[in-house]
């Protein structure tokens, strides 16, 4: 059962076909790795998906309804977030507060109603500790390392409970320890019964935690199936050696 | 003013604080508006004004039995409601629109224009007095410098209303839920975040604030539709030089230039009051162009 589709997507900037044309399926309770050379549209299409970038033509079926327009406010009704390449925090805020403004942001009144704080802060450690940032509850967001930034962002994921969860290269530029713990986290969501979509450019990782491969060429569909079949194809091996 | 023997200098400290303190109360509600929305909100000037103007329609033109501090209130409201009717009918179908920040700048120029005309076609362009027999009046006197009752009441509502903003930021979800809209609004409504909600509280807040400016600077110097445009050029400088779109650096700033102008014309006529704030305004913009505090 499919619970999120693309049928005929496009985005264009001018000239640009990001995405041409694309109609592509994600499974539900599914890991799909998507696979593309460098500016194949992997991005694109997560922003697309979440309402950053406006969608050109064609739709996207988000639990059997078909949506022409999303904005992003829309999302965590539709059960959809993401991470971002370029990891985006709310930099002037702590560790404890990033994840804070997340779990109390499901509207103003629930605010008012949902006064229970000690709830709240046990969520806050609870996602915190689970990944090790604990400890730097009270150090702002800008000040964290690279590799803490990113695991911050797939922090604010595990605390916002969405069903589809987009990952736009979470590995990216990670030391092994750090790559273990995102591949643990990871791991967790899939045995929650989570749609996870993971962009990444390592293969060993992509046929480790997929379920499903997409390989994306110039805002298409180049290939679709099971990793190691997906992954053994000439066409995607040239496309990746072709860059 | 022109005080026989005494020192000129406590009385020169007190007009830097009691100026400080007006322009406070301006850059905190404009630097709260910016933080959280990145435009300039030209409006907030005549805003300010509006709210001077209410209390006027109470106490003189309908000259209603209430009390002094209940019109301040209602003043106040007013100016809210103002601000906030301009974030609803004006700023957010724009933003809705991708309007750039240079256009909602505009626009809010226009609304600035049209306050203040409305203002003149209700009140006429006179300069008036708004204190009321039952008002605020006398002063007191601290090692020789003479302040007002209104303009001490000046100096604590700029002290308390930047405590309470503080803590509101710190403390409570809003404060919180607006700092992750000042730092990303895109992912701030991503995560769940009724920004519009926030924003339209923002305004709100904000204009009240610049309300309860106009409203103060009523009573203390008098009212006239211009008034506006007067605070909005001094509110603005003080969040410029201190930081702008910051809370501490608004209020840091205000105080700045206060000093800055009242001691700048110590020896000097009090003409180049406005030019002193232009000098100090262009040697930040040159030297520090982030502010005093910068993130
Ligand atoms: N905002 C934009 N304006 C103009 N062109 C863009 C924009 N965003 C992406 N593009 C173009 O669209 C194409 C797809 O880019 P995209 O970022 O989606 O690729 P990607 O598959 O994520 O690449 P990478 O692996 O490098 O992250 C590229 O040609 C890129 O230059
Ligand atoms: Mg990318």
């Amino acid at each position: 059962m499919y619970i999120l589709e693309t049928k005929n997507l496009k985005k264009s900037f001018g000239g640009v076909h990001a995405l041409n044309d694309l109609s592509i399926s994600f499974a539900k309770g599914k890991l799909t790795g998507i696979i593309g050379p460098n500016g194949s549209g992997k991005t694109t299409l997560v922003n697309v998906l979440t309402g950053m970038q406006a969608i050109t033509g064609g739709a996207v079926v988000v639990g059997g309804k078909s949506l022409h327009a999303i904005r992003p406010e829309e999302l965590p009704r539709l059960g959809i977030t993401r991470t971002f390449q370029d990891v985006r925090l709310f930099e002037q805020m702590t560790v404890g507060d990033n994840i804070m403004v997340v779990l109390t942001a499901r509207g103003p009144y629930a605010a008012l109603t949902e006064r229970s704080e000690r709830k709240r802060e046990e969520r806050v450690k609870e996602v915190l500790e689970k990944v090790g940032l604990w400890e730097k509850r009270h150090q702002l967001a800008y000040n964290l390392s690279y590799g803490q930034r990113k695991l911050l962002e797939i922090t604010r994921v595990l605390a916002m409970d969405a069903d589809i969860i987009l990952l736009d290269e979470p590995f990216a530029g990670l030391f092994k320890e750090m790559v273990k713990v995102i591949v643990h986290i990871i791991g967790e969501l899939k045995a929650a019964g989570k749609t996870v979509l993971l962009i990444e450019h390592n293969m060993d990782l992509i046929r480790e935690l997929s379920d499903h491969v997409i390989v994306m060429d110039a805002g298409g569909l180049l290939a679709e199936g099971k990793p190691d079949a997906v992954l053994a194809r000439h066409d995607v091996i040239e496309a990746y050696l072709g860059e | 003013m022109y005080i026989p023997y005494v020192d000129i200098v406590p009385q020169l400290i007190a007009n830097s604080v009691i100026a400080g303190a007006i322009y406070a109360l301006i850059a905190l509600g404009f630097n709260l508006i910016y933080g959280t929305t990145k435009f300039f909100n030209l409006a907030h000037g005549a805003v300010a004004a509006c709210g001077a103007y209410a209390v006027f329609a109470i106490l003189k033109t309908f000259a209603l039995p209430v009390n002094i501090v209940v019109a301040c209130a209602i003043g106040a409201f007013v100016a809210g409601i103002i601000g906030y009717g301009l974030e609803r009918l004006i700023y957010r179908p724009l933003r809705r629109r991708k309007a750039s920040n240079m256009v909602l700048m505009v626009a809010s120029l226009g609304a600035f224009t049209a306050l203040q005309a409305f203002i003149a076609i209700l009140f006429t362009s006179q300069f008036q007095a708004l204190e009321s027999s039952g008002g605020i009046s006398g002063a007191i006197e601290i090692y020789g410098a003479i302040i007002t009752h209104t303009q001490v009441v000046i100096i604590t509502c700029g002290i308390a209303i930047m405590a309470i903003l503080a803590f509101i930021a710190k403390y409570t979800l809003f404060g919180k839920a607006v700092s992750a809209i000042k730092d990303d609004e895109e992912v701030a409504r991503m995560v769940g975040i009724d920004t519009d909600r926030i924003i339209g509280k923002v305004f709100f807040i904000g204009s009240a604030i610049a309300g309860v400016a106009g409203i103060l600077i009523g009573f203390d110097t008098g009212i006239e539709p211009t008034m506006g445009m007067n605070l909005l050029l001094k509110g603005t400088i003080a969040s410029i030089i201190g930081g702008v779109g910051s809370l501490y650096g608004g209020f840091l700033g205000a105080f700045v230039l206060g000093f800055a102008e009242n001691f700048g014309i110590w020896k000097i006529s009090g003409e180049w009051k406005d030019a002193i704030a232009f000098v100090v305004l262009i040697v930040f913009l040159l030297v520090r162009p982030e502010g005093i505090i910068k993130k």
